[in-house]
């Protein structure tokens, strides 16, 4: 299994690329991810004198100074090594050299294991490989560095478009007179934040008229046992249960829930990211989101999302299938910098929150303008689950103004918790250790009731 | 807990060559400090010479341990051994230490067999710090480099040859000896296949 993504919960193929893994992804061995994007360069090599040079031409010039200088040939002899390892070792030495890079994965998960393949088409020179490696890589392992073909593993620790970095080739002349550098960069890697574990769904009690899998409350043609009830003409030979009929004295037959699915649409607080970088809320909030998109698409469930910062507001209309995925978490990825007005959900057009959708919101609730659009939307009869995802207080201080200034802190906290609540609004708090599965379960045990 | 551990011969692959650089290093110090003579800076050029090849030693020693590229938040005696390690790894000490034996060997008396010994000393002192600080298989360089070798100990006894013959006619003779030497050296540098 790769490392980090949850047990049975790997994600297919990326949408674009060729499979982002192949079948030994993750497990840590040389040999295992197959490079799926390959690109060919060709540079001009820097050649200079290798220090082995230098110093065998000191050694000759020293000696032949003072040879000249003092008069005395067996120092012109001391030269002669010197200089003839000099003299021999010059050959013709390629002024470009191609060289193929290839990745095994362009879009990766947080601690997922990747590699970088190099190759140099130069058979004559003796060649060595060092990884630069970018902002945010962590480097692994290294394999053949030392011949034409070398592989570098790596991990990235945090989501993001990160620069893979770059490499140095360092080539060598038969007798290693002569030095080659050339550098050249690798190409950048998607990395999508670690999806939660999610394995249960928070499902409305009133869903629309939908096919799906979710059982609904109303009877119908799905496979859950809901009742029995007199049979009717028309009803199925095989929907008799024939147990009842024999106490009754008269048929019997099954009845099941209708099947339906629900729009899920998924809120990401990106206005503030505090906490230690890596488990920072914003990287609980793209996790929780990642991992509750991938339970909801996996039960059939149309599922959207909106990202709220500071920038204004992007979103993605809910839609199905396992591609959805990869959409949501660019969409998430894609946080605009710039400062502007806060962007209101009342702005946002019908299809990004269809009427009736359950709307989960990842926060760390800091920012009062999304806890008053979160008040909005719910004044405009969206069900809402919010998850708390703020990991972190303001720092102890020993002053009263700083014990103070952390208890108002908190007291604002706790009442800006509580009045959510107080419109119905649930809140559970998600360390982002465990499964999300957890802080819900008082919501996915039965369905959540909707209120108008 | 498991910690990662190198195949004893890749050990001793690259302790080999460093060991026989420090030996060969120590060798040549100890070889033209024989006898060594008074005036002429004698005792500063050996002084130079040995604290260069120590120092090449120890800079060959940790040629592994990496140096972070910034140690500003390091505390004091770790930066100060990074200053250490970055002063070892910024001077030529086998550059300054050649020149220095050379010239102690200039302040002898002239001794072509000792000086021819020296040559050859020099040269392996160079191949064996090239080997271990380049990680190259030394079985494969020195084979690769046989013939050149052989040929420069060829030259090395001949100038040892040249400077056994008796000058005739004074200083003009001399250098012309020291030429005729420089001439056989280039041609051969010359004919040699490249």
């Amino acid at each position: 299994m790769p490392t980090g993504i949850p047990n049975g919960s790997r994600l297919p193929a990326a949408p674009t690329a060729s499979p982002a893994q192949g079948p030994d992804a993750g497990t840590g061995q040389a040999v295992g991810p197959v490079v799926v994007e390959s690109t060919r360069s060709e540079s001009e090599v820097r050649w200079r004198p290798s220090r082995h040079a230098i110093r065998l031409l000191t050694l000759a010039a020293a000696g032949l100074l003072l040879a000249t200088a003092t008069r005395r040939p067996e120092l012109v002899g001391l030269a002669a090594p010197a200089l003839l390892l000099l003299g021999a070792g010059r050959s013709a030495r390629p002024e470009r050299i191609g060289v193929r890079t290839g990745l095994t994965a362009t879009r990766l998960y947080e601690d997922e294991l990747a590699a970088v393949d190099v190759t140099v088409e130069d058979d004559q020179d003796d060649v060595r490989w060092v990884l630069r490696p970018g902002r945010g890589i962590e480097p692994s392992s290294a394999t053949a560095v030392g011949s034409q073909t070398a592989r570098f593993m790596f991990i990235v620790p945090r989501w993001g478009r990160r620069k893979v970095g770059s490499v140095d080739l360092v080539l060598h002349d038969r007798w290693r007179l002569a030095e080659g550098r050339l550098s050249f960069t690798l190409p950048s890697v998607d990395c999508y934040p670690r999806p939660a574990i999610q394995r249960t769904q928070v499902v409305l009690s009133r869903l629309p008229n939908r096919l799906g899998e979710h059982p609904a409350r109303m009877a119908g043609e799905g496979t859950e046992f809901t009742g029995v009830r007199d049979y009717v003409p028309g009803d199925r030979q095989r929907a008799i249960n024939w147990p009842a009929t024999t106490r009754r004295g008269r048929l019997q037959v099954n009845t099941f829930a209708a099947e339906r699915s629900q729009d899920v649409v998924l809120v990401v607080d990106a206005t503030s990211d505090v906490g230690e970088p890596g488990s920072s809320a914003l990287d609980l909030g793209l996790r929780g989101a990642a991992g509750a998109a991938r339970a909801y698409l996996d039960a059939r469930d149309r599922v959207g999302v909106i990202t709220y910062q500071w920038g204004g507001a992007t979103w993605l209309a809910p839609s199905l299938g396992r591609r959805q995925v990869y959409k949501i978490i660019d969409t998430m990825l894609s946080a605009d910098a710039a400062w502007a007005r806060g962007a209101m959900f009342s702005r946002l057009p019908r299809a990004a929150l269809p009427p009736g959708a359950l709307v989960v919101a990842f926060s760390p609730l800091l920012d009062q303008r999304f806890v008053e659009a979160l008040r909005d939307m719910r004044e405009r009869g969206f069900s809402l689950i919010v998850v708390d995802v703020l990991n972190a207080e303001p720092p102890k201080k020993f002053s009263f103004a700083g014990k103070s200034a952390r208890r108002i802190w908190q007291m604002e906290q706790h009442s800006i918790r509580f009045s959510l609540r107080e419109l119905g609004v649930p809140v559970v708090h998600w360390d982002g250790v465990a499964p999300l599965d957890l802080p819900l379960a008082p919501y996915t045990r039965r369905p959540l009731v909707v209120r108008r | 807990m498991t910690t990662p551990t190198a195949p004893p011969g890749t050990v001793a692959a690259a302790v080999a060559p460093r060991l026989a650089a420090i030996a060969l290093g120590a060798a040549c110090v100890a070889w033209t400090a024989s006898s060594l003579p008074h005036g002429g800076w004698s005792r500063f050029a050996l002084t130079v010479s040995i604290i260069a090849v120590t120092a090449g030693a120890l800079r060959l020693a940790v040629a592994d341990l990496p140096q972070p590229e910034n140690d500003y938040f390091q505390p004091a005696p770790i930066r100060a051994w990074l200053g250490f390690l970055a002063f070892l790894r910024a001077l030529p000490w086998e550059e300054i230490a050649l020149v220095a034996l050379l010239w102690l060997e200039v302040l002898h008396p002239a001794r072509p067999g000792h000086t021819a010994a020296l040559g050859a000393g020099l040269t392996a002192y160079l191949l064996a710090v090239h080997i271990a600080e380049s990680g190259a298989s030394g079985g494969l360089l020195l084979r690769r480099q046989a013939k050149v070798l052989t040929a420069g100990a060829c030259l090395l006894a001949l100038g040892a040859g040249f400077a056994t013959l008796p000058a005739i006619g004074g200083g003009g003779a001399a250098l012309l000896r020291v030429l005729a030497a420089a001439a056989v050296v280039a041609a051969a540098v010359l004919v040699f296949p490249a």
